[in-house]
């Protein structure tokens, strides 16, 4: 159980090592992480504790045999079986797939440009993309209604290219709600890829250049896989950004185009049946960490990337 | 086969092509605000300043920003403090299950937050405590709680502890050590976990619209009101007003205090 020098020494010459130096050891850390574990103890295990429960229960109007047999998995086999909700999981696990796919294939560039250019130019891109990361959401999502409105910018010039005989809806769709949604989480991406950039030595962007292979192969063979720790830090946070995606379905979307979020919290806000909104946000929670986790697994064990 | 010269057109053009693409919307929303007419029109037919003036018809809009601004300043500076200490224990000592504890502790960005509004309600509600300013802080700090916590540790890695056994040396005790050495070093980092935590409170529906009824309200809240169910250009007058605000702010303090370098990860 210890890991460094003094109770590797303490732990040889006693047999077992007591209670006392552990205690004394862990002491300050003790002490320092008490207030913070007990906040999200009382106000976020023991809430989602609470959910889990909730979501193991009837609501009123469930069929009496369903009353009957609580603590029963029947939300979790309703959000299954409905089409609303069994569609809007699949919908959602494809907006959050193809936006962080685009949002990669937009910030990647961005961080490779942003090594060449000169220094003043680099701290105005940080600086911008820290700005838009700091920007509300609910301004970010607007400039897209703005954008894609029937008498916005694209309507405009698709008509005035003559793509398009007259404005089309552009807006509460999928694809708007993508567009947002990279638009959102591009800062996400770019901040820890270009991190990562910065720490590949210098010598390692020159070696491949010596070996004779042109800027193509080092990108693919060298950069890329260097800067897998920032580009998985990226990709897995973007996912979780979309995956959770709550107001950008909201304005961007329609009913239609509905995104789990949104039908577990019309279950609790407009049925009042919190029974099923539990089960339908747990559901959420539960397969976007799993896909995270085996993201990480398949990144670490196959591709033998350390992040 | 590619060769160099279209290996660096390609990036130059596609970098740019990204940065236009993070900004044109912000710039074209702000182009509406001026706009003379009803209707979201790109370019405007005419000009005028009536939607900045309307900003102030927006329902409750000075006491909601009011109540958004006092949950966010509390929610950000409790959860600062709190990190402080976290950040302390996970950079300075020795603890079990360390990076088990540290991931927990950091968790609450990877949840929906939809789920931590949905499993907070329930648990107030159960509590006889829902829809009450207090509530409302309390989610807003399991929201933001794992921000600074990130930029702390990330402003702690970089900092040099020889400085602090110099105080020592010198005969300061802990705590002016603490208060006239760690804590200055520290001030980037606590800064930018302060900024963070208070601009993600501010700004946040998902878990806010669980939390509020009757009276309480907030202003993410009632502006996401105001655009489903009005089409003029109003929003885009305080979406302006917002992004010039934060950028100011950003700028300031990046000057000062050189924040960016600790978001780019370790």
């Amino acid at each position: 159980m210890a890991d460094s020098g003094p109770s590797i020494a303490a732990s040889r010459s006693v047999a077992r090592p007591s209670a006392g130096i552990a205690l004394h050891r862990y002491l300050p850390a003790t002490l320092l992480l008490a207030p913070i574990l007990a906040f999200l103890l009382a106000f976020y295990v023991i809430p989602f504790g609470v959910m889990l429960g909730e979501s193991m229960s009837a609501w009123s109007n469930d069929p009496p045999e369903v009353q009957e047999t609580t603590p029963t998995l029947y939300q979790y086999e309703k959000t299954w079986q409905r089409s609303r909700t069994s569609k809007a999981i699949v919908r959602t696990f494809r907006i959050s797939l193809i936006s962080v796919a685009l949002t990669f294939l937009l910030s990647y560039p961005i961080t490779l440009m942003m090594l060449r250019v000169g220094a003043r130019l680099r701290s105005g891109i940080l600086l911008l993309t820290f700005i838009s990361l700091a920007a509300s959401l609910i301004v970010r999502n607007y400039s897209w209604l703005v954008v894609l409105a029937d008498q916005g910018l694209i309507n405009n010039v698709l008509v005035g290219l003559g793509i398009f005989p007259r404005p089309q809806r552009l807006t509460y769709n999928e694809w708007a709600i993508i567009v947002a949604l990279v638009h959102y989480c591009m800062p996400f991406m770019i901040l820890p890829i270009y991190g990562a950039l910065l720490r590949i030595p210098g010598s390692l962007w020159e070696a491949p250049r010596t070996l004779g292979a042109g800027s193509w192969t080092a990108l693919r063979t060298v950069i890329l896989p260097l800067s897998m720790p920032g580009v998985f830090g990226g990709t897995t946070l973007c996912f979780a950004v979309c995956a959770s995606a709550f107001v950008t379905p909201l304005m961007l979307g329609s009913p239609s185009t509905a995104m789990v979020s949104q039908v577990a919290a019309e279950q609790l806000l407009v049925q009042l049946n919190f029974s099923w909104g539990s089960a339908i946000i747990f559901t959420l929670t539960t397969l976007t960490f799993l896909l995270v986790f085996v993201y990480a697994l398949i990144v670490r064990r196959i591709l033998k990337i350390d992040v | 086969m590619f060769s160099e010269r279209a290996y660096h057109w390609c990036i130059q053009a596609l970098g740019w092509g990204g940065i236009i693409f993070l900004v044109f919307p912000v710039f074209l929303t702000a182009l509406v605000s001026f706009n003379g007419s009803f209707f979201i029109e790109i370019p405007p037919s005419s000009y005028s300043l009536e939607w900045y003036a309307n900003i102030a018809k927006i329902h409750k809009i000075g006491e909601a920003t009011l109540v958004s601004a006092g949950i966010a300043g509390l929610a950000a500076l409790l959860v600062t403090v709190l990190a402080t200490a976290t950040a302390m224990a996970i950079v300075r000592y020795p603890f079990p299950a360390k990076a088990a504890v540290t991931a927990f502790l950091l968790s609450p960005v990877a949840v929906p937050i939809v789920a931590i509004g949905i499993a907070l309600v329930q648990f107030f509600i159960a509590l006889d405590i829902a829809f009450t300013w207090y509530s409302l802080l309390i989610g807003h700090m399991v929201l933001v709680a794992a921000y600074p916590v990130r930029t702390i540790v990330a402003s702690m890695t970089l900092y040099n502890p020889s400085i602090e056994e110099a105080a020592a040396s010198l005969g300061a005790n802990r705590w002016i050590t603490f208060w006239t050495v760690t804590l200055p070093q520290l001030k980037p980092g606590l800064i930018s976990g302060f900024l963070f935590a208070f601009l993600i409170s501010f700004d946040n529906y998902p878990i806010s619209i669980f939390l509020v009824r009757g009276g309480l309200t907030t202003m993410p809240i009632e502006v996401f009101n105001y655009i489903s169910q009005n089409l003029d250009p109003t929003p885009a007058a305080f979406s302006t007003i917002y992004i010039l605000i934060v950028s100011v702010v950003i700028i300031f303090v990046e000057r000062r205090y050189k924040v960016i370098s600790l978001s780019l990860g370790r």
